[in-house]
């Protein structure tokens, strides 16, 4: 599966991506967890020592195309499964991570890094990786530009009224062609009836919800993985369970 | 004053922003609230609503589609596509995101 989590900032798609990654890989499957937010936290909930897990400048060169446009390609002879070996963290589980890259400054140009991450990802094979994105929050282009990988596009929406519009914002940008599949996660639930108020509000369908757990800003204020703070909260195990959903349904039997 | 709040998704820049710019209108100042965010949700945490923040319409999408003649003056822009808010503060959403098209990341 290529998964891109969205939603609004604050929603908890870090939380939810890092918790979601490493609990794919735990059942055995290669899994590749990225993270293309500018300002990244989702090294934090897969559990790796912040660190620069990006491409290199050198991974990337710029060329001209036929009509003396700039495009930037891999350098000759890098692949993008050999940029994965070669740059991304291995992290708990067995997962792999890879990070865009930090906002170093006022005038950090990530041009580069952006074209290159999207060469890594096209070249990518589809057989035997799995992909889980983490994207900026808000509602930037998520569909055109970091998040074109994903076959499946989960949008982590609080019972709140700003996250919810930021659901159906989302929901009305992917409508464009070609049209992924997008599902919501309702997050922080504490009502019985808040996950399905999320759906009607959003147009969306539901994959799961997820409980308001407070291990996750506790695991948060912290600095650990969920994971590894509380494996078996009520969180924690609703990822799980939304693993499963998703598998489910994107590998019918 | 002017006054930008910045700051990580979810670390709370929209509330302290509504807060601020209420806190302010009710000791008499003009306020003016500028959702910069191409999300907008200043007008949730003002007190707007969450139907009224929706279809509020950004002030570039009013110009871009033609339909509104260019202000002259910022307080002209203001007058123009400003809504009112609780406690008298003005608000104005800068763009928000309807039509996506390649190339922007």
């Amino acid at each position: 599966m290529r998964v891109a989590f969205v939603g609004k900032g604050g929603a908890g798609k870090s939380s939810l991506a890092g918790t979601f990654a490493r609990s794919l890989a735990a059942t055995g499957e290669r899994v590749l967890a990225l993270d293309s937010d500018p300002m990244p936290g989702m090294a934090f909930s897969l559990g790796i020592p912040q660190s620069d897990a990006g491409l290199p400048d050198d991974a990337v060169e710029e060329y001209q195309d036929d009509d003396g446009r700039r495009r930037y390609r891999l350098r000759p002879g890098l692949t993008g499964p050999g940029a994965v070996e070669q740059f991304s963290a291995a992290g708990p589980d067995g997962v792999r991570f890879l990070q865009l890259g930090k906002a170093r400054g006022p005038r950090w140009n990530n041009t580069r890094q952006h074209f290159g991450f999207q060469r890594v990802l096209d070249d990518l094979p589809q057989d035997g990786w799995d992909v889980v994105g983490d994207l900026p929050g808000g509602t930037r282009q998520p569909f055109m530009t970091w998040g074109r990988y994903a076959d499946t596009f989960l949008v982590v929406i609080e019972p709140a009224p700003a996250s919810l519009l930021t659901g159906r914002r989302l929901a009305r940008l992917a409508q464009a062609e070609p049209a992924p599949r997008v599902l919501a996660v309702a997050n922080k639930v504490r009502e019985p009836d808040d996950a399905q108020r999320i759906a009607e509000r959003t147009g969306l369908p539901l994959l799961g919800a997820v409980p308001f757990d407070p291990l996750v800003g506790e695991a948060d204020r912290l600095g650990r993985a969920l994971l590894d703070h509380a494996p078996d909260g009520p969180a924690a195990s609703a990822v799980r369970s939304l693993v499963e959903s998703l598998r489910r349904e994107t590998e019918p039997a | 004053m002017k006054i930008a709040v910045v700051g990580k998704g979810g670390s709370g820049k929209t509330t302290t922003a509504a807060v601020l710019a209420r806190t302010l209108a009710r000791t008499g100042r003009s306020t003016l609230a500028l959702d910069c965010d191409s999300n907008p949700n200043l007008g949730i945490s003002l007190g707007l609503g969450e139907d009224a923040t929706e279809h509020l319409v950004a002030v570039r999408d009013a110009v871009d589609a033609g339909e509104e003649e260019h202000a002259t003056t910022a307080d002209d822009l203001v007058e123009r596509f400003g809504v009112d808010a609780p406690d008298g503060v003005r608000l104005a959403v800068v763009t928000a995101i309807q039509n996506p098209q390649p190339g922007c990341p």
